[in-house]
């Protein structure tokens, strides 16, 4: 190889793989020139627990008592001047808010396992986005653009802090939609490819039977495939030698090798046969209600002790989303069946092996819904105000931070606009989100664009 | 008054003052009034106002500090009194005209501040009662400095190299031909700094590299002999004459300018709706290239095709180009949807063909480079005079404008097709309603079974639980275990509580009872009520109303399951599937309504179009006329009052004259034969993008480009034919990594890796499998057909063996080969794709189907084309790398096929294997 190698040839060609295995100090030093940490980090990781649709925040996590009051009443405050669909009068929530832990912090009966941890929870109840529609919403959310596309969350967590483990990707997304802005909610955009999302799955795939694509060989014995790659080697081998100046065919020889390695790599994480019985209980694999859910948590959980930097876990039923235009009592009850056993398993599960000190775990949908009704049983789409919460990875348990107003249309009080929600989560991960930059057709882009404020008062 | 959104950002609106240019009634009490301020005002100020100001405004208004959000400075009297971008913050003595206090009273939803919290109730009233006063402000005053203009003024832009016009570069005489030209300016640069050129590559590499170049294929055996053999001093000519007249070069050349105009099947971004009719840009596109469309027509017609006079179908077609961004279909705010296609229409069009990057002058005037704000709305003005979207819709989700192509006759078919899809959707939603119906009645008669079967389990309890307590009973486990939770969350109303007692005292009987008593009896009353009133929807009686309305409650404790897989049976949840599939295949199978995407003009014709303060729609500047940018004004373009002036800023770009066109092209060109631009940034020939690696080279060929008619197959010729074209990829120099290590100064052809397109074509090719078959529609769905629902289900299937730049190209899902090997994301121009090198790449060409296949075809192609092992080997060598093998490779071959030389997987793996090495993807 020749030792003389120029830096920027070779990022441009030799970025490898999921990891960044054979030119490490390279990718690092492409690292510190994205970011500088300037601040020590508190997590090192993140799961992002997606609820797509929609969940009511004044059904889960923020209680409104006038709004049990005013049931049946015209709203009392001006609606926005771009509303999704026609608001109806007040509509209380069906579910009762009780107190829970030390903190005493109000949830909602939807959430009873939930409510379990709430201690660990930093209720973030002013949240607030842009766009009143699905799609831009879920974009906004996730790449913190609903007009372009734009490299995702994941994607700059990744670029800002590199890989923990090279046979693995770094940004896994288990299960996500395929609507609403589909890959680009994981892709990279201008990023490097190493940043994007690796999917396993989508939506419409059973978590059990979920996988990264062309993960293995359909037939192929492994020692045949072996056998192949030292052929390989000497075929490339060839070209490589002759050629030292051109970096990349030496690359890829390494890129085969470590595809190798994630044949064996990625089974054994997915690979749940090891988890005990009492494990798989309180994730809920054992009940068919929340088995699909209680799988995506718990594999998240395995990435992350495998050095996966950022995992997504999204909930998108194919047919019942998070999305109650109509029948709120009855489709909220159905999903939140599904994932409250397994997030609060998750979380336990993480407490108990020391994990949560440095995950960061963040719950939340596209946007909330409105207090109003919409027809006689349903709530309509609400970016204005909504519940994000967080837990773990340096941020204070057992907070509520942020209000929405007396009825639980607007963010009121401590609002945090999206962008200083993305802020706040790189500034954990220990990113500022003002240098952590890159440069693409001329201009300096960040996840926060011109926005973004940390909220420092959650911080632990 | 037009006030600015708070939520277009973390809730800071641009800025604090917007656009009231109130009348100022009073002076304010500042600086020059200072001494003379009465001592309470000031001690009012020092108590109350100054510490508020400095809590709540100081982190984002404090000019002192490098802070001026919205161009607002609230440190000084002279800072609040100037207001931020949209004009004076307060009027001393009248708080209701000032917005400071409108912004601190938090009642205008697009104006609050602070952003995050609003100020206490005594400080909003201590703000009016200063404000009231006149704004009395002992400060000093300070002189911010009007911020100088970051970027770059049209004067000085003239002066920046690619706006000036391309110069005539000194020749020496010894150049004969033009064909010498390129290597006269490579040579001088490389002598100047001294680097020796490599030596030609041996013909079969060229060849290699020509037909690759060309067409996207590898050559075949034949054409490789038959070059060999041809010993003429015009045999390399005689390659590319033919090479350029394949339709596989419109193939190859097409879908490079595909990339720059973002191509795709489908819209993506928020909502994926199927672009049906995109196919026909791309057809245009490659036909384009192979008839060699002067580039000048080329681009008027992609701008304006449509206004032309008498415009071709092709010429229609053309402003698909325009049409094809992706866009926020569902957008609820209108005006903000038309600005934001216009800015991508605006972006792609300047990154295009300009090499500008004019988007960044929505905001504010371009960082660094000579657009100003005013220039861009200028621009902005010619485009929203087009209609950009069709009157109809699927529910939310905007259509895309087409132009109609359709005759009366076809107009009334159609409407007949799409009833025949209506129906079919509507023979699923029913299918599915009447079996809910049906449940909902059993359910019902079952009533007080579910209630009672209640009693056995706990909430929390498994499904699993609940089925073997359902189904001795002949209950639906999954209305059962919702039943259960109903109980739970209703513990405490009417209806429900009796059951919570009948519990307690594990009263089994007794709730049965209580609960068929309150059921029969409320039904019988609902009955006798219908006969009296049928009108009645609810039962009045006030005692069994309640059990009436609950028994009935389509979502109460007996709600059927919401999602049909579970709420159905197996048979059900088949035909119900079966019938929404058929639905589907319906929409997806149908003849497309003749149309082309595009855009047209607009009836009513504006001249003007306001600035957009901060690039926000809801705070709108002073009008400017539609203009090109100003660096460029030394030619006036006038437009006209009856036509959006598309055409004019169309025929403008494409005038021989114009400084950045001609340049950009040939750029691009030559970017796209050495993988490397004379500029490497491809869309940027700003302050910011690179300087020309051969300023007089570009220069030389822009003017030769416009001189020989803007022809690009002649720009290929020309190149392809040079002697630094030809050169071996080799560099002579040892220290080349250091001298000159990303190669700009061509000593040696840069090796390249294959686009992902060439890649599974030549596979495709080697293996014996390609269809050549051209053109035509090739996405599997309905002009506007969902691409995904909630179902993420992916209906595109990618097993056609058409060339790759056939295959559809789906937004925000596009086909793993394609997306894996560095296909640009086709919602950004991109005219230099990047080459990486990454593990699932690797995955690909081991595990994927189309790799896998395609070795056993070739496999068997060598096995029956050849006999014996080493004949077999060297056809494969010769089909796969267009060489023979030297004797190394010869034995490593053997000693692989020797391990199993009888089995055909074996050969199989033996051919993938020539698939993934380094010599099969890359061309040296």
């Amino acid at each position: 190889m020749n030792p003389v190698l120029h830096r920027r040839h070779l990022l441009g060609s030799a970025a490898l793989g999921f990891g960044q295995l054979a030119f490490h100090s390279l990718l690092n030093s492409e690292k510190s020139q994205a970011a500088e940490p300037n601040f020590g980090p508190r997590a090192k990781r993140v799961i992002f627990l997606f609820m797509k649709g929609g969940p009511s925040h004044i059904d889960t996590f923020d209680p409104k008592p006038l709004l049990d009051r005013d049931h049946g009443k015209p709203p009392p405050f001006e609606l926005p001047r771009v509303t999704f669909a026609k608001q109806g009068n007040l509509l209380k929530s069906p579910w009762k808010f009780r107190q829970y832990g030390e903190s005493g912090l109000p949830v909602s009966d939807l959430f009873p396992n939930v409510a379990q941890c709430v201690d660990d929870l930093c209720i973030l109840r002013g949240v607030h986005g842009t766009n009143p529609a699905h799609g831009g919403a879920v974009l906004k959310l996730h790449t913190g653009s609903d007009t372009f596309v734009r490299p995702s969350l994941g994607a700059w967590v990744v670029y800002g802090l590199g890989s923990e483990n090279n046979n693995l990707p770094s940004f896994v997304t288990i299960c996500p939609t395929l609507a609403h802005g589909g890959v680009n909610n994981w892709g990279s955009a201008f990023l490097p490819q190493r940043c994007q999302g690796t999917p396993m799955g989508t939506a419409s795939t059973p978590s059990k039977s979920a996988q990264i694509k062309f993960i293995s060989h359909p037939s192929l014995s492994q020692a045949d495939q072996r056998g192949q790659l030292d052929f390989l080697k000497q075929l490339n081998g060839n070209m490589a030698e002759t050629n030292p100046h051109v970096e990349a065919l030496n690359a890829r020889l390494e890129s085969y090798e470590l595809a190798y390695r994630m044949q064996t790599a990625m089974p054994d994480a997915q690979d749940l046969s090891g988890e005990s019985a009492t494990t798989m209980k309180m994730y809920g694999v054992d009940d068919p209600v929340t088995e699909d859910f209680g799988r995506q948590c718990l594999l998240a959980r395995r990435f992350c002790e495998r050095g996966v930097r950022f995992v997504q876990v999204t909930h998108s039923d194919t047919e019942v989303q998070w999305d109650q235009h109509s029948n709120l009592y009855q489709g909220h009850t159905k999903n939140a069946a599904e994932v409250d056993k397994p997030i609060a398993g998750l979380l336990k599960d993480l407490k108990s092996r020391g994990m949560l000190e440095d995950t960061l775990v963040v719950w939340g949908g596209e946007f909330g819904r409105t207090p109003t009704a919409q027809g006689t049983n349903g709530r309509d789409h609400n970016p204005h105000g909504f519940t994000v919460w967080m837990a773990g990875g340096g941020v204070k348990g057992g907070m509520a931070y942020g209000a929405t107003d007396d009825y639980g249309y607007y963010a009121a009080r401590d609002k945090m606009h999206v962008h200083d929600l993305h802020a706040t989560i790189l500034h954990l991960l220990g990113l500022n989100h003002e240098k952590l930059t890159y440069r693409y057709a001329g201009r300096d882009f960040r996840l926060t664009d011109v926005h973004g404020q940390v909220a420092t008062s959650i911080l632990a | 008054m037009v006030a600015n959104r708070s939520s277009t950002g973390s809730g800071f609106p641009a800025s604090l003052a917007v656009g009231i240019l109130g009348v100022i009634l009073l002076a304010p009490l500042h600086s020059s009034a200072k001494e003379s301020l009465p001592a309470e005002q000031v001690e009012f100020f020092e108590d109350k106002i100054r510490p508020l100001l400095v809590e709540h405004c100081y982190e984002c208004h404090d000019s002192q500090n490098g802070k001026m959000k919205g161009g607002l400075a609230l440190n000084h009297p002279g800072g609040i009194l100037a207001g931020g971008d949209t004009g004076p913050s307060l009027v001393a003595g009248d708080p209701e005209k000032s917005l400071i206090v409108e912004a601190v009273r938090y009642k205008n939803r697009d104006l609050q501040m602070p952003p995050k919290t609003p100020l206490p109730e005594s400080a909003v009233k201590d703000l009016e009662k200063w404000v009231q006063m006149g704004a009395p402000d002992p400060r000093p005053e300070i002189e911010d400095h009007a911020k100088p203009l970051e970027g770059m003024s049209a004067e000085e832009g003239r002066k920046f190299w690619s706006f000036r016009a391309p110069q005539a570069p000194e020749l020496p005489d010894s150049i004969e031909e033009e064909a010498d030209v390129i290597d006269h300016f490579v040579s001088k640069k490389l002598n100047e700094s001294d680097i020796t050129a490599a030596p030609q590559a041996d013909r079969e590499t060229w060849m290699r590299r020509v037909t690759f170049d060309l067409t996207g294929l590898p050559p075949t055996p034949e054409e490789i002999d038959q070059f060999l053999a041809d010993e003429s001093p015009k045999a390399h000519e005689k390659v590319v004459d033919r090479l350029l007249a394949s339709p596989d070069y419109g193939v190859r050349w097409g879908r490079h300018w595909l990339d720059v105009a973002r191509y795709a099947d489908s819209n993506g971004l928020d909502e994926n709706l199927t672009f049906g009719n995109a196919w026909k840009y791309r057809d245009y596109v490659i036909n384009a290239f192979n008839e060699d469309k002067p580039y000048d027509r080329f681009l008027i017609e992609q701008l304006a095709g449509d206004l032309i006079p008498a415009p071709s179908t092709d010429e229609i077609v053309a402003t698909g180009f325009l049409a094809l961004g992706a866009r926020v279909l569902a957008e609820k705010d209108m005006e903000k949807l038309e600005m934001d296609v216009i800015d991508e229409q605006l972006d792609t069009t300047g990154k295009a063909f300009l090499g500008l990057t004019l988007g960044c002058a929505r905001c504010h005037d371009h960082k660094f480079d000579p657009v100003s704000q005013a220039d861009y709305y200028s621009m902005a003005a010619i485009f929203r005079n087009s209609v950009n979207f069709a009157e109809s819709s699927t529910g939310a989700i905007h259509h895309w404008y087409e132009h109609d192509l359709a005759s009366k006759k076809e107009k009334e078919e159609f409407k007949e097709i799409d009833n025949e899809i209506k129906e079919a959707k509507k023979a699923a939603s029913s299918y599915k309603s009447k079996i809910e119906i049906r449940m909902r009645g059993e359910a019902r008669a079952l009533a007080v079974d579910y209630l009672t079967a209640c009693f056995d389990f706990e909430t929390q309890d498994t499904l699993e639980t609940v089925r073997a307590i359902a189904k001795p009973l002949g209950l639906h486990p999954r209305i059962l275990f919702h039943c259960r939770r109903h109980l739970e969350v209703n513990k405490d109303t009417d209806v429900f509580s009796h059951w919570w007692k009948y519990r307690a005292a594990n009263d089994r009987e007794g709730a049965r009872k209580f609960y068929e008593d309150k059921f029969m009896r409320s039904t019988l009353a609902f009955e006798e009520q219908k006969k009296a009133d049928p009108k009645k929807k609810e039962l009045e009686d006030p005692e069994l109303a309640p059990y009436h309305a609950a028994l009935f409650e389509k979502t109460g404790f007996l709600a059927v399951p919401a999602k049909s897989a579970h709420a159905f049976t197996a048979s059900e949840l088949a035909e119900y599937d079966r019938l929404q599939e058929e639905a589907r295949l319906l929409e997806s199978n149908a003849p497309d309504y003749p149309a082309a995407m595009g855009i047209a003009d607009r009836e009513e014709i504006k001249n003007t179009l306001p600035i957009h303060i901060r690039g926000n729609h809801l705070n709108l500047g002073d009008h400017v006329p539609r203009a090109v940018p100003a660096v460029f004004h030394e030619k006036e373009v006038s437009f006209p009052e009856k036509t959006s002036g598309r055409l004019e800023l169309a025929k403008w770009m494409a005038s021989a004259e114009h400084p950045l066109t001609p340049r950009v092209l040939v750029n691009r060109v030559w970017g796209w034969h050495f993988g490397t631009g004379l500029v490497s940034t491809t869309e940027n020939f700003g302050v910011l993008g690179d300087s020309p690696s051969h300023p007089e080279l570009l220069d030389w060929l822009s003017s030769w480009f416009v001189e020989n008619g803007w022809s690009i197959k002649k720009l290929n010729r020309l190149i392809v034919l040079s002697e630094t074209y030809q050169r071996s990829s080799h560099p002579t120099s040892p220290d080349i990594a250091s001298t000159d290590p990303d190669n700009r100064l061509l000593s040696h052809f840069p090796i390249q890796r294959l686009s992902a397109e060439a890649i599974r074509d030549s596979i495709l090719v080697v293996s014996n499998r390609l269809d050549s078959e051209q053109g035509g529609k090739t996405v599997p769905l309905r002009n506007r057909q969902m691409v995904f629902n909630h179902t993420s289900k992916d209906h595109t299937t990618y097993e056609s063996l058409r060339r790759t730049a056939y295959l559809p190209v789906i937004r925000n899902h596009v086909y793993d080969w394609l997306h894996i090997y560095d296909y640009p994301d086709p919602t950004m121009p991109t005219g230099n794709r990047p080459t990486t090198v990454v593990a699932p790449q690797a995955l690909l060409m081991l595990n994927s189907p189309l790799s896998i296949e395609s070795a056993a075809a070739f496999s068997s192609r060598i096995r029956r084309e050849a006999d014996g092992t080493t004949d077999r080997i060297q056809l494969a060598w010769r089909l796969a790398y267009g060489r023979e093998p030297n004797r190394d490779e010869m034995e490593s071959a053997l000693s692989f096929i020797n391990q199993s030389p009888e089995e055909t997987e074996h050969w199989d793996l033996f051919c993938q294997t020539l698939f993934a090495s380094n010599e099969f993807i890359y061309l040296r």
